[in-house]
């Protein structure tokens, strides 16, 4: 066979990202081992030396593969794969940049991208804890960049390259034997319409950093259990442990608030797996923080704060090998598919593992752990049980999640709780009761003293909690008493850590950081209470009638029809589905709501436009709707729409003789013949041979607009002739059909649309003070930057 | 005791209570047939669309109403209530994953997950 030379391939930026991601991969190991040698051999510094240029190299390598990958996607050249596959020529730049990690190989390249620069900033601050702690963290960009390699070894593929050729991807297909094939691949196949979305934007880059931090802390456990060494490690890695947590908290609350703004689950929570795979590390490094704390302050629980920080990045581990190796198959909706890479995910995943447990193991003995036992009525031992407690909830949650593994494991047959909303909840609610308890109750009792007032603040707190707990239980209009206990619980810790917030307002802003985090907690925990125990569907038909008799509807009627142009009253609200506009590939429906007041006046009105995007590959995919008021938001999202639109149909055709002044009136506006128009003009029409033209100009009133319209009349060629004007919003055309000389009046034809084809199927749901869940997270998130400070500023003040 | 003993037992304790719960909450991978033995049980049922018969969705007769007739793993073949919209893409589906109960010889679906040949094992291209 003759080999067949391709024509117009654009071989050199697949080449040179390929290149790259092999320099990547030789320069991190180069790098892991030399720091790792350099740690055994202290005093021989060539070795230093041999690591950084590794370093430097590998990261200029990084760069060449983002830099390759984005080049080949913004310019379209379809002979690679991953452009093919995840972007098309209409793309605007912003969600090219998304189409970068809708690929696994792409979201892998972004956490290369970020363990590289943390690698960066470590080099420059970490001093001399430098060595083990880079080649721990270069092992594991050693793993990464494997991912990328697409390379056979032994038969066996190692990793997947975003640089492979389309034609090598599918080798069989007849298209790829003709030399000038890219002449015919004209677009690729877009972007996933879901990830079009700002959100998609930002949300991945910030969970990935979020990610990639997390080995930090781990690095400086490992190197801290490698030195035998009990406190040095402590002090650069609470800030980066915060960090941590502040980024990955931030990018788990970003992709929340996509999920609300832009899913059509309704809720910015599902308990999905992949949602669970990233709250359960963020949470096991919450608790790790904590006990790090309790660690510095007593030189108690070193052994838990280890174990929970090497956990942590374990964790992020195990949830990338969920999310990414297809195990978790028909149980979650994001739908990751297997890129065959799903042994080398357990391989990364075993080294580490293996690797903390085997290093625990060998310094057991040494590690330090108290003799006494712990005095009940300090701050260590109420943090501590707080810090046990989010182990629980992690375990609790990770445990469920992972039933797709059991059933690989141990071949079972189970599937997720039907319900399992009500299955997290059992578990959670209790549990943030208790640790928003013990976020008043440990922050009021000092460390390893007993002070006799805290008891008294403790109980003066939960006092005015729980004066508060009914006012607010009864204005929120909640019903469950298990809610009133979480309500106050979230009170308690909102009252008490304002109360310890004030003495710092003062002076040391920089103490209060832990006051603040806990405070936004609280406020979280309460609009996630009443967001979703007071979320009410609102789209529920109040006609009174049975829509259809022949069944009998119990539940889940939670979807309601709107005809175009016809009023439904839903709720407090009269909506109505004005029309609906196309805007690059979506189609935006005007829905216009009318808020009602008690006694059945029109408040407010406002419009939603919630779109669909009818999709080839997706079919509609929806996109909600949302209008924010500070107490509530109203959330609207299209469930179905007719599959196709026919032609539009015009019915009840009606003439009308008229003279200028007339008034005809149809069944939905009034029409005022305003004057005929001699001079209409012909602009647009197919003026030859025509010798009269005579526009009619009509004034159309509906019930709160008006509009213009003028059909015309002409003879052409001694045949009348008739051009139609058509009212969209009134769903009325007009036709001009004759002039009567003789009585002065002209004949004007209406006729409606028949818009009973045209329709949108509905679901609008209130969640109330959901404003309370993203105000809270951003609390947090100052307290946790007000942490970072402090804790930086103790790192640099180790020196000087 | 120390206090820590206490606590670690505890923990155990609450451990084997969320791996009980978990085993207890859980439903599982049945066929119809199943499904129907245990009619007040939710079960997960896999199978593919039967495109011979018709399926029923009038939107403006009732939105909140779709049946299909459903074939499950082993070939036996149910009708499928499901209270919702028709999902989008649902001609397309190759395998469907139902959520629900049976309901005398109705099953009444309360999720319908649908597994569409997706972009990425799509690999075709289009000239």
């Amino acid at each position: 066979m003759n080999e067949v030379v391709f024509l117009n391939e654009h071989l050199f930026w697949g080449n040179l990202g390929h290149s790259a991601v092999v320099v990547s991969f030789i320069s991190s190991i180069m790098a892991s081992l030399s720091w790792f040698f350099q740690e055994k051999n202290p005093l021989d510094k060539s070795w230093q030396k041999l690591a950084t240029w590794s370093f430097q190299v590998h990261s200029l390598s990084v760069l060449t593969i983002i830099f390759s990958l984005f080049y080949i996607i913004y310019n379209h050249y379809f002979e690679y794969h991953y452009a093919w596959q995840h972007s098309s020529r209409d793309l605007p730049v912003h969600f090219m940049i998304s189409c970068f990690w809708e690929g696994q190989e792409g979201s892998f390249l972004l956490w290369i991208f970020w363990q590289m620069v943390i690698g960066q900033i470590l080099i420059r601050t970490a001093k001399d804890w430098k060595a083990p702690v880079m080649a721990v963290i270069m092992l594991s960009q050693v793993a990464l960049t494997s991912m990328l390699l697409g390379i056979k070894v032994f038969g066996y593929k190692l990793g997947s390259s975003p640089f492979e050729l389309l034609r090598n991807v599918m080798v069989d297909a007849p298209i790829f034997k003709q030399a000038d094939y890219l002449s015919k691949v004209k677009d690729g196949n877009g972007l996933n319409p879901l990830l079009q979305n700002y959100w998609m934007v930002i949300h991945p880059p910030t969970l990935f950093f979020g990610f990639a931090t997390t080995v930090v802390p781990f690095a400086y456990v490992i190197a801290a259990l490698w030195r035998k060494s009990f406190d040095e490690w402590l002090k650069p890695t609470l800030p980066w442990a915060l960090v941590s947590v502040m980024v990955l908290g931030a990018g788990i609350i970003m992709g929340g608030f996509w999920a609300y703004e832009s899913l059509s689950f309704g809720g910015y929570w599902a308990w999905d797996p992949v949602e669970n795979a990233s709250l359960v590390p963020w949470l096991i490094l919450i608790a790790a923080v904590h006990v790090m704390l309790i660690y510095k302050s007593t030189g108690n629980s070193l052994i838990v704060a280890k174990v929970l920080t090497l956990a942590t990045f374990v964790l992020v581990l195990y949830a990338t090998f969920l999310t990414r190796s297809g195990i978790l198959g028909n149980s979650s909706v994001h739908s990751f598919t297997d890129l065959g890479m799903s042994g080398q995910l357990l391989v990364f995943l075993l080294i580490f593992v293996v690797l903390s447990i085997v290093l625990m193991a060998v310094r057991w003995k040494g590690l330090p752990r108290s003799a006494k036992d712990e005095d009940v009525y300090t701050r260590e031992f109420w943090m501590f049980i707080g810090s046990l407690l989010l182990v629980i909830s992690s375990f609790q949650v990770i445990l469920t999640t992972s039933i797709p593994v059991f059933n690989k494991v141990f071949s079972a047959n189970l599937a997720p709780p039907a319900d399992v909303i009500a299955h997290y909840n059992k578990w959670q609610l209790p549990i943030a009761v208790l640790i928003a308890i013990l976020t008043a109750v440990a922050q009021l009792l000092k460390y390893k003293k007993n002070p006799e007032n805290a008891w008294k603040k403790i109980a003066m707190h939960a006092g005015i909690s729980a004066v508060l707990t009914p006012v607010l239980y009864f204005a929120f209009g909640l019903e469950v008493w298990l809610y009133a206990l979480l309500l106050f619980a979230s009170i308690y810790a909102i009252v008490s850590n304002s109360v310890l917030l004030v003495p710092f307002l003062t002076g040391k802003i920089k103490l209060a950081g832990a006051s603040v985090a806990h405070i936004g907690f609280g406020v979280l925990l309460i609009g996630v209470l009443i967001s979703s125990a007071n979320k009410k569907v609102i789209s529920i038909n109040e006609t009174g009638q049975a829509l259809n008799p022949e069944f009998s509807n119990r539940e889940n009627v939670e979807n309601i029809f709107l005809e175009r142009g016809k009023p439904s009253k839903m709720g407090d609200y009269i909506i109505t589905y004005v029309k609906d506009s196309q805007h690059w590939v979506n189609t935006y429906y005007q829905v216009n709501y009318q808020k009602l007041n008690s006694k059945g006046e029109v408040d407010y009105s406002f419009n939603l436009y919630p779109n669909g995007q009818i999709n080839p590959k997706f079919g509609l995919v929806a996109n909600p709707d949302t209008r924010h008021y500070l107490s509530h938001d109203v959330f609207t999202y299209v469930s179905s729409v007719p599959s196709q639109k026919g032609e539009a149909k015009f019915v009840n055709k009606k003439e009308h003789l008229v003279k200028p002044g007339d008034t005809i009136y149809t069944n939905n506006a009034w029409i005022i013949l305003v004057g005929v128009n001699t001079n209409a003009n012909p602009e647009d029409l197919d003026a030859r041979n025509l010798k009269v033209l005579l526009g009619a100009e009509l004034k159309v009133h509906t019930l709160d607009k008006a509009y213009d319209a003028m059909p015309m009349y002409g003879v052409q060629d001694n045949q009348a002739v008739s051009y139609d004007a058509l009212v969209d919003e009134a769903k009325l055309k007009f036709s001009f059909t004759g002039v009567h000389p003789e009585s002065g009046k002209i004949s004007i034809e209406t006729s409606e649309k028949d818009t009973s084809g045209d329709f949108v199927i509905m679901k609008a749901i209130v969640f109330p003070w959901i404003n309370l869940v993203w105000g809270g997270t951003i609390i947090m998130i100052i307290g946790f930057m007000i942490a970072i400070f402090r804790r930086i500023g103790e790192f640099k003040r180790l020196d000087s | 005791m120390k206090k820590s003993y206490i606590l670690g037992i505890l923990l155990i304790g609450v451990a084997i209570a969320a791996i009980v719960s978990m085993y207890g909450d859980a439903s599982t991978y049945e066929d119809f047939e199943a499904a129907a033995d245990h009619p007040n049980k939710e079960f997960h049922v896999v199978g593919t669309l039967n495109r011979e018969k018709e399926k029923y969705y009038n939107p403006q007769k009732d939105p909140n109403f779709f049946t299909f007739y459903m074939i499950d793993e082993r070939g036996n073949e149910s009708k499928v209530v499901y209270h919702n919209p028709e999902p989008a893409d649902f001609d397309r589906s190759e395998k469907i994953v139902i959520v629900g109960k049976m309901n005398g010889q109705e099953f009444e679906a309360s999720k319908i997950l649908l597994k569409c040949p997706s972009k990425y094992t799509d690999n075709q291209v289009k000239t």
